[in-house]
Protein backbone atom coordinates (compact mmCIF):
# COMPACT_ATOMS: atom_id res chain seq x y z
CA UNK A 1 0.00 0.00 0.00
CA UNK A 2 2.70 2.49 1.09
CA UNK A 3 4.82 1.37 -1.80
CA UNK A 4 2.03 1.82 -4.30
CA UNK A 5 1.39 5.30 -2.98
CA UNK A 6 5.03 6.22 -3.27
CA UNK A 7 5.07 4.96 -6.85
CA UNK A 8 1.99 7.00 -7.67
CA UNK A 9 3.51 10.14 -6.19
CA UNK A 10 6.71 9.48 -8.09
CA UNK A 11 4.80 9.11 -11.35
CA UNK A 12 2.90 12.32 -10.67
CA UNK A 13 6.18 14.17 -10.06
CA UNK A 14 7.57 12.89 -13.35
CA UNK A 15 4.47 14.05 -15.22
CA UNK A 16 4.78 17.50 -13.60
CA UNK A 17 8.46 17.74 -14.47
CA UNK A 18 7.75 16.80 -18.07
CA UNK A 19 5.03 19.46 -18.19
CA UNK A 20 7.22 22.29 -16.94
CA UNK A 21 10.40 21.38 -18.83
CA UNK A 22 9.05 21.11 -22.37
CA UNK A 23 11.76 20.23 -24.87
CA UNK A 24 12.42 22.98 -27.48
CA UNK A 25 10.56 22.18 -30.70
CA UNK A 26 12.63 20.16 -33.15
CA UNK A 27 13.51 21.36 -36.63
CA UNK A 28 10.65 19.59 -38.34
CA UNK A 29 8.10 21.16 -35.97
CA UNK A 30 9.65 24.60 -36.52
CA UNK A 31 9.47 24.04 -40.29
CA UNK A 32 5.77 23.19 -40.13
CA UNK A 33 4.25 25.27 -37.32
CA UNK A 34 2.26 28.28 -38.62
CA UNK A 35 3.36 30.39 -35.63
CA UNK A 36 7.05 29.53 -36.23
CA UNK A 37 8.64 29.00 -39.65
CA UNK A 38 5.53 28.00 -41.56
CA UNK A 39 8.12 27.12 -44.20
CA UNK A 40 5.85 24.32 -45.41
CA UNK A 41 3.43 26.94 -46.78
CA UNK A 42 5.99 27.77 -49.48
CA UNK A 43 8.34 24.76 -49.73
CA UNK A 44 7.65 21.08 -50.31
CA UNK A 45 9.99 18.54 -48.70
CA UNK A 46 10.42 14.78 -49.32
CA UNK A 47 7.53 12.69 -48.01
CA UNK A 48 9.36 11.26 -44.98
CA UNK A 49 10.47 14.74 -43.84
CA UNK A 50 7.13 16.52 -43.61
CA UNK A 51 3.45 16.65 -44.54
CA UNK A 52 2.34 16.47 -48.16
CA UNK A 53 1.35 19.93 -49.43
CA UNK A 54 0.93 21.59 -52.81
CA UNK A 55 3.09 24.59 -51.85
CA UNK A 56 5.22 25.99 -54.67
CA UNK A 57 5.90 29.64 -53.82
CA UNK A 58 9.50 28.61 -53.04
CA UNK A 59 11.61 25.77 -54.48
CA UNK A 60 11.17 22.20 -53.27
CA UNK A 61 13.85 21.49 -50.63
CA UNK A 62 15.74 18.20 -50.59
CA UNK A 63 19.26 16.85 -50.15
CA UNK A 64 20.13 17.21 -53.83
CA UNK A 65 19.12 20.86 -53.85
CA UNK A 66 20.99 21.76 -50.67
CA UNK A 67 24.06 19.66 -51.40
CA UNK A 68 27.15 21.66 -50.56
CA UNK A 69 25.34 24.41 -48.63
CA UNK A 70 27.36 24.92 -45.41
CA UNK A 71 25.80 25.78 -42.05
CA UNK A 72 26.74 29.45 -42.34
CA UNK A 73 25.09 29.84 -45.73
CA UNK A 74 21.87 28.11 -44.63
CA UNK A 75 21.78 30.13 -41.42
CA UNK A 76 22.12 33.31 -43.45
CA UNK A 77 19.28 32.37 -45.81
CA UNK A 78 16.95 31.87 -42.86
CA UNK A 79 18.24 34.91 -40.92
CA UNK A 80 17.67 37.30 -43.79
CA UNK A 81 17.07 36.05 -47.33
CA UNK A 82 16.83 39.68 -48.50
CA UNK A 83 20.61 39.97 -48.24
CA UNK A 84 20.97 37.62 -51.21
CA UNK A 85 17.76 38.74 -52.93
CA UNK A 86 16.19 42.07 -51.89
CA UNK A 87 13.01 41.14 -53.78
CA UNK A 88 12.41 37.78 -52.13
CA UNK A 89 9.07 37.04 -50.47
CA UNK A 90 10.66 34.68 -47.92
CA UNK A 91 10.46 36.24 -44.42
CA UNK A 92 13.66 37.43 -42.67
CA UNK A 93 13.27 35.09 -39.72
CA UNK A 94 16.30 36.27 -37.74
CA UNK A 95 16.25 39.98 -38.58
CA UNK A 96 12.54 40.23 -37.74
CA UNK A 97 12.87 38.04 -34.64
CA UNK A 98 10.37 35.46 -35.79
CA UNK A 99 12.86 32.75 -34.75
CA UNK A 100 15.77 32.96 -32.30
CA UNK A 101 19.32 31.77 -33.00
CA UNK A 102 18.76 28.35 -31.38
CA UNK A 103 15.63 27.77 -33.46
CA UNK A 104 17.46 28.73 -36.64
CA UNK A 105 20.17 26.20 -35.70
CA UNK A 106 17.51 23.49 -35.32
CA UNK A 107 16.22 24.35 -38.81
CA UNK A 108 19.71 24.12 -40.28
CA UNK A 109 20.04 20.62 -38.71
CA UNK A 110 16.69 19.70 -40.23
CA UNK A 111 17.64 20.97 -43.71
CA UNK A 112 20.96 19.10 -43.55
CA UNK A 113 19.18 15.88 -42.65
CA UNK A 114 16.68 16.07 -45.55
CA UNK A 115 16.71 12.93 -47.69
CA UNK B 1 1.12 37.99 -29.38
CA UNK B 2 1.52 41.74 -29.89
CA UNK B 3 2.04 42.98 -33.39
CA UNK B 4 3.77 46.17 -34.45
CA UNK B 5 1.30 48.78 -35.65
CA UNK B 6 1.68 48.77 -39.44
CA UNK B 7 0.97 52.49 -39.66
CA UNK B 8 3.94 53.21 -37.42
CA UNK B 9 6.12 51.03 -39.63
CA UNK B 10 4.98 52.35 -42.98
CA UNK B 11 7.43 55.21 -43.14
CA UNK B 12 10.45 52.96 -42.71
CA UNK B 13 9.39 50.02 -44.85
CA UNK B 14 10.55 49.16 -48.31
CA UNK B 15 8.12 49.38 -51.15
CA UNK B 16 8.19 46.27 -53.34
CA UNK B 17 9.02 46.57 -56.99
CA UNK B 18 5.88 48.33 -58.13
CA UNK B 19 4.88 50.28 -61.22
CA UNK B 20 7.53 52.97 -61.02
CA UNK B 21 5.89 55.79 -62.89
CA UNK B 22 2.55 56.87 -61.47
CA UNK B 23 0.18 57.32 -64.37
CA UNK B 24 -3.17 57.19 -62.67
CA UNK B 25 -5.63 54.49 -61.71
CA UNK B 26 -6.43 53.40 -65.26
CA UNK B 27 -2.77 52.90 -66.12
CA UNK B 28 -2.18 50.90 -62.95
CA UNK B 29 -5.18 48.72 -63.72
CA UNK B 30 -4.07 48.14 -67.30
CA UNK B 31 -0.57 47.21 -66.11
CA UNK B 32 -1.80 44.66 -63.59
CA UNK B 33 -4.28 43.16 -66.08
CA UNK B 34 -1.54 42.88 -68.70
CA UNK B 35 0.85 41.20 -66.26
CA UNK B 36 -1.76 38.62 -65.26
CA UNK B 37 -2.84 38.04 -68.87
CA UNK B 38 0.74 37.37 -69.89
CA UNK B 39 1.23 34.82 -67.11
CA UNK B 40 -2.22 33.23 -67.37
CA UNK B 41 -3.40 33.74 -70.97
CA UNK B 42 -6.18 31.18 -70.52
CA UNK B 43 -7.80 33.04 -67.61
CA UNK B 44 -10.11 36.01 -68.13
CA UNK B 45 -10.69 38.61 -65.39
CA UNK B 46 -14.14 37.07 -64.84
CA UNK B 47 -12.50 33.66 -64.25
CA UNK B 48 -10.25 35.27 -61.63
CA UNK B 49 -13.26 36.28 -59.55
CA UNK B 50 -13.41 32.62 -58.49
CA UNK B 51 -10.31 33.33 -56.35
CA UNK B 52 -8.17 30.29 -55.57
CA UNK B 53 -10.57 28.11 -57.57
CA UNK B 54 -9.53 29.87 -60.79
CA UNK B 55 -6.30 27.84 -60.59
CA UNK B 56 -7.65 24.69 -59.01
CA UNK B 57 -10.13 22.47 -60.86
CA UNK B 58 -11.09 20.48 -57.75
CA UNK B 59 -11.79 23.69 -55.81
CA UNK B 60 -13.81 25.04 -58.73
CA UNK B 61 -15.98 21.91 -58.80
CA UNK B 62 -16.52 22.18 -55.03
CA UNK B 63 -17.54 25.82 -55.39
CA UNK B 64 -19.90 25.11 -58.30
CA UNK B 65 -21.59 22.38 -56.27
CA UNK B 66 -22.21 24.94 -53.53
CA UNK B 67 -24.26 27.48 -55.45
CA UNK B 68 -26.01 29.08 -53.67
CA UNK B 69 -23.54 28.81 -50.82
CA UNK B 70 -24.77 27.28 -47.55
CA UNK B 71 -25.85 30.12 -45.27
CA UNK B 72 -26.30 32.68 -48.05
CA UNK B 73 -30.11 32.70 -47.95
CA UNK B 74 -30.14 33.00 -44.16
CA UNK B 75 -27.63 35.86 -44.20
CA UNK B 76 -29.64 37.70 -46.85
CA UNK B 77 -32.88 37.24 -44.88
CA UNK B 78 -31.24 38.43 -41.65
CA UNK B 79 -29.79 41.41 -43.49
CA UNK B 80 -33.15 42.31 -44.98
CA UNK B 81 -34.69 42.38 -41.50
CA UNK B 82 -32.05 44.84 -40.29
CA UNK B 83 -32.29 46.86 -43.51
CA UNK B 84 -36.05 47.34 -43.29
CA UNK B 85 -36.31 47.64 -39.50
CA UNK B 86 -37.93 50.97 -38.63
CA UNK B 87 -36.04 52.73 -35.88
CA UNK B 88 -37.71 56.10 -35.35
CA UNK B 89 -40.35 58.17 -37.07
CA UNK B 90 -40.70 55.51 -39.73
CA UNK B 91 -37.02 55.72 -40.70
CA UNK B 92 -35.00 52.70 -41.74
CA UNK B 93 -31.66 51.95 -43.42
CA UNK B 94 -33.58 51.36 -46.63
CA UNK B 95 -34.84 54.95 -46.50
CA UNK B 96 -31.33 56.39 -46.46
CA UNK B 97 -30.41 55.06 -49.91
CA UNK B 98 -31.86 55.74 -53.35
CA UNK B 99 -34.30 53.03 -54.46
CA UNK B 100 -34.11 51.36 -51.07
CA UNK B 101 -30.52 50.37 -51.93
CA UNK B 102 -31.27 48.64 -55.24
CA UNK B 103 -28.45 48.76 -57.80
CA UNK B 104 -26.10 50.95 -55.79
CA UNK B 105 -23.49 48.49 -54.48
CA UNK B 106 -21.43 48.22 -57.68
CA UNK B 107 -20.42 51.90 -57.34
CA UNK B 108 -18.89 51.43 -53.85
CA UNK B 109 -16.45 52.32 -52.48
CA UNK B 110 -16.63 55.86 -53.81
CA UNK B 111 -14.68 59.01 -53.18
CA UNK B 112 -16.83 61.64 -51.48
CA UNK B 113 -15.66 65.19 -52.25
CA UNK B 114 -17.56 66.73 -49.34
CA UNK B 115 -15.97 64.61 -46.60
CA UNK B 116 -12.75 64.10 -48.64
CA UNK B 117 -12.78 60.39 -47.86
CA UNK B 118 -13.35 57.05 -49.49
CA UNK B 119 -16.81 55.87 -48.45
CA UNK B 120 -17.38 52.12 -48.31
CA UNK B 121 -20.81 50.52 -48.01
CA UNK B 122 -20.02 50.00 -44.32
CA UNK B 123 -19.27 53.70 -43.84
CA UNK B 124 -22.43 54.72 -45.67
CA UNK B 125 -24.57 52.35 -43.58
CA UNK B 126 -23.12 53.62 -40.33
CA UNK B 127 -23.47 57.24 -41.48
CA UNK B 128 -27.19 56.64 -41.89
CA UNK B 129 -27.48 55.05 -38.44
CA UNK B 130 -25.53 57.93 -36.91
CA UNK B 131 -27.81 60.50 -38.53
CA UNK B 132 -30.77 58.91 -36.77
CA UNK B 133 -29.03 58.41 -33.45
CA UNK B 134 -28.95 54.62 -33.80
CA UNK B 135 -26.16 52.39 -32.49
CA UNK B 136 -23.58 51.73 -35.23
CA UNK B 137 -22.91 48.26 -36.67
CA UNK B 138 -19.49 46.70 -36.14
CA UNK B 139 -17.99 46.26 -39.63
CA UNK B 140 -16.28 43.07 -38.39
CA UNK B 141 -19.51 41.40 -37.15
CA UNK B 142 -20.86 38.78 -39.59
CA UNK B 143 -24.27 38.58 -37.87
CA UNK B 144 -25.15 42.26 -38.29
CA UNK B 145 -22.99 44.22 -40.77
CA UNK B 146 -22.08 41.01 -42.62
CA UNK B 147 -25.75 40.14 -43.08
CA UNK B 148 -26.69 43.68 -44.15
CA UNK B 149 -23.90 43.62 -46.74
CA UNK B 150 -25.09 40.23 -48.01
CA UNK B 151 -28.59 41.65 -48.52
CA UNK B 152 -27.54 45.02 -49.91
CA UNK B 153 -25.09 43.51 -52.39
CA UNK B 154 -27.68 40.90 -53.43
CA UNK B 155 -29.81 43.86 -54.60
CA UNK B 156 -27.08 44.55 -57.19
CA UNK B 157 -26.58 40.99 -58.42
CA UNK B 158 -25.35 41.09 -62.02
CA UNK B 159 -24.61 44.84 -62.04
CA UNK B 160 -21.15 45.61 -63.36
CA UNK B 161 -18.58 46.93 -60.91
CA UNK B 162 -18.26 50.63 -61.74
CA UNK B 163 -15.79 52.37 -59.43
CA UNK B 164 -15.03 55.98 -60.34
CA UNK B 165 -11.62 57.45 -59.72
CA UNK B 166 -12.08 60.95 -61.10
CA UNK B 167 -10.05 64.01 -60.19
CA UNK B 168 -6.80 64.55 -58.35
CA UNK B 169 -8.17 63.91 -54.86
CA UNK B 170 -9.75 60.58 -55.82
CA UNK B 171 -6.58 59.58 -57.67
CA UNK B 172 -4.59 60.34 -54.53
CA UNK B 173 -6.77 58.00 -52.42
CA UNK B 174 -6.47 55.26 -55.06
CA UNK B 175 -2.71 55.76 -54.97
CA UNK B 176 -2.78 55.43 -51.15
CA UNK B 177 -4.50 52.07 -51.58
CA UNK B 178 -2.08 50.95 -54.26
CA UNK B 179 0.89 51.92 -52.14
CA UNK B 180 -0.46 49.99 -49.15
CA UNK B 181 -0.95 46.95 -51.38
CA UNK B 182 2.68 47.01 -52.49
CA UNK B 183 4.28 47.84 -49.12
CA UNK B 184 5.82 45.21 -46.91
CA UNK B 185 3.97 45.19 -43.59
CA UNK B 186 4.37 43.34 -40.34
CA UNK B 187 6.71 40.84 -38.82
CA UNK B 188 6.69 38.42 -41.78
CA UNK B 189 7.63 41.20 -44.15
CA UNK B 190 5.08 40.40 -46.86
CA UNK B 191 3.24 42.91 -48.98
CA UNK B 192 -0.23 41.97 -50.21
CA UNK B 193 1.36 41.96 -53.67
CA UNK B 194 4.05 39.43 -52.57
CA UNK B 195 1.41 36.73 -52.41
CA UNK B 196 -1.47 37.95 -54.54
CA UNK B 197 0.34 39.45 -57.52
CA UNK B 198 3.93 38.22 -57.57
CA UNK B 199 2.81 34.68 -56.74
CA UNK B 200 -0.78 34.75 -57.99
CA UNK B 201 -1.75 31.19 -58.82
CA UNK B 202 1.12 29.62 -56.86
CA UNK B 203 0.17 27.40 -53.96
CA UNK B 204 0.59 28.76 -50.44
CA UNK B 205 0.00 25.55 -48.50
CA UNK B 206 -3.04 23.99 -50.15
CA UNK B 207 -4.52 27.23 -51.48
CA UNK B 208 -3.72 28.76 -54.84
CA UNK B 209 -3.15 32.48 -54.25
CA UNK B 210 -6.05 34.54 -55.65
CA UNK B 211 -5.06 37.50 -57.89
CA UNK B 212 -6.19 41.06 -57.09
CA UNK B 213 -8.35 41.24 -60.22
CA UNK B 214 -11.86 39.96 -59.49
CA UNK B 215 -11.56 40.00 -55.70
CA UNK B 216 -14.24 42.68 -55.28
CA UNK B 217 -16.89 40.71 -57.18
CA UNK B 218 -18.21 37.89 -55.04
CA UNK B 219 -18.05 39.11 -51.44
CA UNK B 220 -19.44 38.71 -48.90
CA UNK B 221 -18.12 35.20 -49.31
CA UNK B 222 -19.82 32.49 -47.28
CA UNK B 223 -17.39 30.60 -45.13
CA UNK B 224 -18.76 27.89 -42.87
CA UNK B 225 -22.14 29.57 -43.30
CA UNK B 226 -20.99 33.07 -42.27
CA UNK B 227 -20.67 36.13 -44.51
CA UNK B 228 -17.09 37.45 -44.84
CA UNK B 229 -16.71 40.98 -46.21
CA UNK B 230 -13.78 42.19 -48.27
CA UNK B 231 -12.63 44.25 -45.26
CA UNK B 232 -12.81 41.30 -42.91
CA UNK B 233 -10.81 39.15 -45.34
CA UNK B 234 -8.14 41.85 -45.67
CA UNK B 235 -7.88 42.09 -41.87
CA UNK B 236 -7.38 38.31 -41.66
CA UNK B 237 -4.56 38.47 -44.21
CA UNK B 238 -2.94 41.35 -42.29
CA UNK B 239 -3.02 39.32 -39.10
CA UNK B 240 -1.30 36.44 -40.86
CA UNK B 241 1.32 38.83 -42.16
CA UNK B 242 2.17 39.52 -38.51
CA UNK B 243 0.77 43.05 -38.68
CA UNK B 244 -1.80 44.63 -36.38
CA UNK B 245 -4.79 44.80 -38.76
CA UNK B 246 -5.95 48.31 -39.61
CA UNK B 247 -9.09 48.87 -37.52
CA UNK B 248 -12.40 47.81 -39.03
CA UNK B 249 -13.85 50.87 -40.73
CA UNK B 250 -10.46 52.61 -41.01
CA UNK B 251 -9.39 54.84 -43.91
CA UNK B 252 -6.56 52.44 -44.75
CA UNK B 253 -8.97 49.56 -45.32
CA UNK B 254 -11.23 51.84 -47.35
CA UNK B 255 -8.29 52.85 -49.55
CA UNK B 256 -7.19 49.24 -50.05
CA UNK B 257 -10.75 48.37 -50.96
CA UNK B 258 -10.98 51.34 -53.37
CA UNK B 259 -7.84 50.10 -55.13
CA UNK B 260 -9.00 46.47 -55.28
CA UNK B 261 -12.55 47.28 -56.33
CA UNK B 262 -11.30 49.45 -59.21
CA UNK B 263 -9.36 46.44 -60.51
CA UNK B 264 -12.70 44.59 -60.79
CA UNK B 265 -14.39 47.27 -62.90
CA UNK B 266 -16.64 45.86 -65.61
CA UNK B 267 -17.14 42.48 -63.93
CA UNK B 268 -20.68 41.55 -62.87
CA UNK B 269 -21.34 41.45 -59.13
CA UNK B 270 -21.91 37.89 -57.89
CA UNK B 271 -22.10 38.24 -54.10
CA UNK B 272 -22.42 35.28 -51.77
CA UNK B 273 -19.86 32.88 -53.24
CA UNK B 274 -18.70 29.89 -51.21
CA UNK B 275 -15.19 29.81 -49.78
CA UNK B 276 -13.68 27.03 -47.64
CA UNK B 277 -12.21 27.60 -44.20
CA UNK B 278 -8.53 28.55 -44.38
CA UNK B 279 -6.11 25.65 -44.23
CA UNK B 280 -3.62 25.22 -41.36
CA UNK B 281 -0.83 27.06 -43.17
CA UNK B 282 -2.70 30.19 -44.06
C1 LIG C 1 6.51 33.09 -48.36
C2 LIG C 1 7.28 32.03 -48.94
C3 LIG C 1 8.41 31.40 -48.19
C4 LIG C 1 8.49 30.98 -46.89
C5 LIG C 1 7.41 31.06 -45.81
C6 LIG C 1 9.79 30.38 -46.72
N1 LIG C 1 10.48 30.44 -47.90
FE1 LIG C 1 12.35 29.67 -48.24
N2 LIG C 1 12.31 30.45 -50.15
C7 LIG C 1 11.24 31.07 -50.73
C8 LIG C 1 11.60 31.46 -52.08
C9 LIG C 1 10.69 32.17 -53.07
C10 LIG C 1 12.92 31.05 -52.28
C11 LIG C 1 13.76 31.21 -53.56
C12 LIG C 1 14.89 32.17 -53.39
C13 LIG C 1 14.52 33.61 -53.15
O1 LIG C 1 13.38 34.06 -53.37
O2 LIG C 1 15.41 34.36 -52.70
C14 LIG C 1 13.33 30.40 -51.03
C15 LIG C 1 14.58 29.82 -50.84
C16 LIG C 1 14.92 29.05 -49.73
C17 LIG C 1 16.16 28.30 -49.61
C18 LIG C 1 17.23 28.23 -50.64
C19 LIG C 1 16.94 27.07 -51.53
C20 LIG C 1 17.38 27.27 -52.92
O3 LIG C 1 17.57 26.25 -53.56
O4 LIG C 1 17.49 28.42 -53.38
C21 LIG C 1 16.13 27.65 -48.40
C22 LIG C 1 17.18 26.74 -47.81
C23 LIG C 1 14.88 28.03 -47.75
N3 LIG C 1 14.17 28.87 -48.61
C24 LIG C 1 14.48 27.60 -46.52
C25 LIG C 1 13.34 28.06 -45.85
C26 LIG C 1 13.05 27.81 -44.46
C27 LIG C 1 13.88 26.95 -43.53
C28 LIG C 1 11.90 28.48 -44.16
C29 LIG C 1 11.18 28.63 -42.86
C30 LIG C 1 11.94 28.91 -41.67
C31 LIG C 1 11.45 29.11 -45.40
N4 LIG C 1 12.36 28.84 -46.39
C32 LIG C 1 10.26 29.85 -45.53
C33 LIG C 1 10.00 31.30 -50.15
C34 LIG C 1 9.69 31.04 -48.82
C1 LIG D 1 1.28 35.18 -47.07
C2 LIG D 1 0.35 35.22 -48.13
C3 LIG D 1 -0.70 36.31 -48.17
C4 LIG D 1 -0.56 37.66 -47.96
C5 LIG D 1 0.71 38.43 -47.65
C6 LIG D 1 -1.88 38.25 -48.13
N1 LIG D 1 -2.78 37.28 -48.42
FE1 LIG D 1 -4.72 37.59 -48.95
N2 LIG D 1 -5.01 35.57 -49.09
C7 LIG D 1 -4.02 34.61 -48.90
C8 LIG D 1 -4.62 33.30 -48.96
C9 LIG D 1 -3.90 31.96 -48.80
C10 LIG D 1 -6.01 33.51 -49.19
C11 LIG D 1 -7.12 32.47 -49.25
C12 LIG D 1 -7.15 31.73 -50.53
C13 LIG D 1 -8.26 30.71 -50.45
O1 LIG D 1 -8.01 29.59 -50.01
O2 LIG D 1 -9.39 31.04 -50.81
C14 LIG D 1 -6.19 34.95 -49.29
C15 LIG D 1 -7.41 35.57 -49.61
C16 LIG D 1 -7.55 36.91 -49.87
C17 LIG D 1 -8.73 37.53 -50.45
C18 LIG D 1 -10.00 36.79 -50.88
C19 LIG D 1 -9.96 36.47 -52.36
C20 LIG D 1 -11.03 35.50 -52.78
O3 LIG D 1 -11.58 35.68 -53.88
O4 LIG D 1 -11.31 34.55 -52.06
C21 LIG D 1 -8.49 38.87 -50.53
C22 LIG D 1 -9.41 39.94 -51.08
C23 LIG D 1 -7.16 39.10 -50.00
N3 LIG D 1 -6.62 37.89 -49.62
C24 LIG D 1 -6.56 40.34 -49.91
C25 LIG D 1 -5.31 40.56 -49.31
C26 LIG D 1 -4.76 41.86 -49.01
C27 LIG D 1 -5.43 43.18 -49.33
C28 LIG D 1 -3.55 41.65 -48.42
C29 LIG D 1 -2.61 42.63 -47.81
C30 LIG D 1 -3.12 43.51 -46.81
C31 LIG D 1 -3.32 40.22 -48.41
N4 LIG D 1 -4.43 39.59 -48.91
C32 LIG D 1 -2.16 39.61 -47.99
C33 LIG D 1 -2.67 34.84 -48.71
C34 LIG D 1 -2.12 36.08 -48.45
Amino acid sequence: MMRARRLLLGAAALVLAAGTRAAPPDGRALFVRPDKGNCIACHQVPASAGPAVRSDVGPRLDAARLKGWGRARLREVIEDPMRANPDTVMPPYGRHRILDAAEIDRLVDYLHALP
Amino acid sequence: MRFPDPRALLATLLVLAAPAAWGGAEQVRAGILAELRERYPALSPADMAAGAAAFDAARLAQAQARQPAPGAAEAIAAGKRIWTHRFAKGRSLAGCFPNGGRRIAAAYPQYDRRVKRVVTLETAINQCLKTYGQPLLDPADPATMGAVLAYLRSLSEGQKVAIRVAGAAAEARFEDGRRLYFTRLGQRNYACASCHLRHAGSYFGDAALPPPVGSAVSWPWLREGHPVSLQVRIRECLERMGAAPFPAGSEELAQLEYFLAYLSNGLPLRPGAWRPADGPHM
